[in-house]
């Protein structure tokens, strides 16, 4: 068993070796780096498909929240509407009554005055007659003789009648 | 006291007939190489073992840290991601080179502290440089990349591009030869001064060389743990950059 000399080439370990080295290459690359290489791909699609997941959820919520909005606004809306129809509804009713009751209160008033008017006139008819009578009574009295009572009731008329206009 | 610092022991000699390539010889430098090659292929199996995308072990953290930290190496010092393709390349060569050099911890010769290892690796470097320059700017550009900036530079051009390879793998095994021949003096000069030191106490004594327990392991820090990856580390980034600058045409 030799030795070779210190600083020489050996041609065969010198070839040797160059296939050695790819060999080495190969045996990296496919114990270490195909592996690696996978399962960072692997964790790089998971990461990614994570995120892709987590903005789809972001939108759907996102969709939902303006939705929502959307129908909260509107529902406002509708609140409002009736709201305010309700009010025009009650003012033309109030207006209603008003005019109605201001109606009534007319026709009340009116046929007040025409019973006062009528209970006036008949008040003053039967006036007229009994003080037609107590005249004629009185004056029956005072002269003491009999007088034919048309005459005398024509009379009395004539003199109410005066008094009347006088009073 | 004799001091002999050979070459790589040679185990088998298989007789080929083929002129210039000469005898192929099973020797050290092969057999640890392919201990080195078994050891890498093994540790990545072993930290590749059971992968998950969730709840990772260390194991498979150390192993993704790895791959990363190729990927970051390959990609920071060409600056873009054109040459992944390189990086198990790369990859390997460091491996290599890293787990070559420090097995001579193990009492084992460092497959790299024989120049045909790393000339191996310098020619295969020499011909991607030069197939990228070939890619970037076509066999005309090529050449003519030699006669620039004047023609008068061309045989000084041809001399710089076969000096890359030389240079690479010169520089890696002269660090790691020198090492072993450091090593080997240390070793020696230390055994001599025990044995001068214990020769006072007893003859007996004087043949075991105790200052050679402890002492080397601390220059071993340099020679063999800083030199080793440094060199490493030196041959794949040359490797890398040369690759790179000459994809740029």
């Amino acid at each position: 068993m030799g030795t070779q000399d210190l600083v020489t080439i050996i041609p065969w370990t010198f070839i040797a070796q160059i296939l050695n080295l790819f060999i080495q290459m190969y045996l990296i690359k496919r114990f270490l780096f195909k592996p690696v290489n996978e399962i960072l791909a692997k964790r790089q699609a998971l990461t990614d498909k994570e995120i892709r997941d987590a903005r789809e959820a972001k939108e759907d919520a996102d969709k939902i929240k303006a939705e929502y909005e959307g129908h909260m606004s509107s529902a406002r809306a509708e609140a409002q509407q009736i709201i305010s129809d309700a009010k025009k509804n009650a003012e033309i009713e109030a207006d209603r009554m008003i005019k109605e009751a201001e109606t009534e209160a007319h026709g009340i008033k009116s046929r007040a005055e025409a019973d006062i008017e009528q209970e006036k006139k008949k008040a003053i008819n039967e006036a007229k007659d009994q003080i037609g009578g107590l005249a004629m009574d009185i004056a029956g009295k005072v002269v003491e003789k009999e007088i034919r009572e048309e005459d005398h009731r024509k009379l009395i008329d004539e003199f109410i009648n005066s008094v009347g206009e006088a009073s | 006291m004799n001091v002999e610092i050979s070459g790589a022991k040679i185990f088998a000699r298989i007789p080929t007939g083929i002129p210039v390539l000469g005898d192929f010889t099973i020797n050290e430098t092969l057999v640890v190489s392919w201990i080195v090659m078994a050891l890498i292929t093994f540790l990545c199996i072993f930290l590749t073992r059971n992968m998950q995308v969730e709840n990772i072990s260390k194991r498979q953290a150390i192993a993704e840290m790895l791959v990363e930290t190729a990927n970051n190496f390959v990609r920071n010092n060409t600056g873009t991601r054109k040459f992944d393709k390189l990086i198990p390349f790369v990859a390997a060569l460091f491996a290599t080179s890293v787990i070559s050099n420090l097995i001579s911890l193990t009492g084992l010769r460092s497959p790299t502290a024989d120049l045909s290892t790393e000339a191996a690796w310098a020619i295969v470097v020499f011909i991607m440089i030069t197939a990228a320059k070939i890619k970037a700017g076509g066999v005309l550009g090529y050449m003519k990349g030699f006669t620039e900036p004047i023609p008068v530079m061309t045989p000084f051009n041809i001399l710089s591009e076969l000096a890359t390879p030389v240079s690479m793998a010169c520089r890696h095994f002269g660090n790691i030869l020198s090492g072993i021949v450091i090593n080997g003096l240390i070793y020696a000069s230390l055994a001599v001064a025990s044995s001068a030191i214990l020769i006072h106490v007893n003859s007996t004594l004087a043949a075991i060389p105790i200052l050679d327990v402890g002492i080397p392991a601390i220059l071993s820090v340099y020679f063999d743990w800083f030199t080793g990856v440094m060199q490493a580390f030196i041959f794949s980034m040359l490797t890398i950059m040369y690759i790179a600058n000459a994809s740029e045409g």
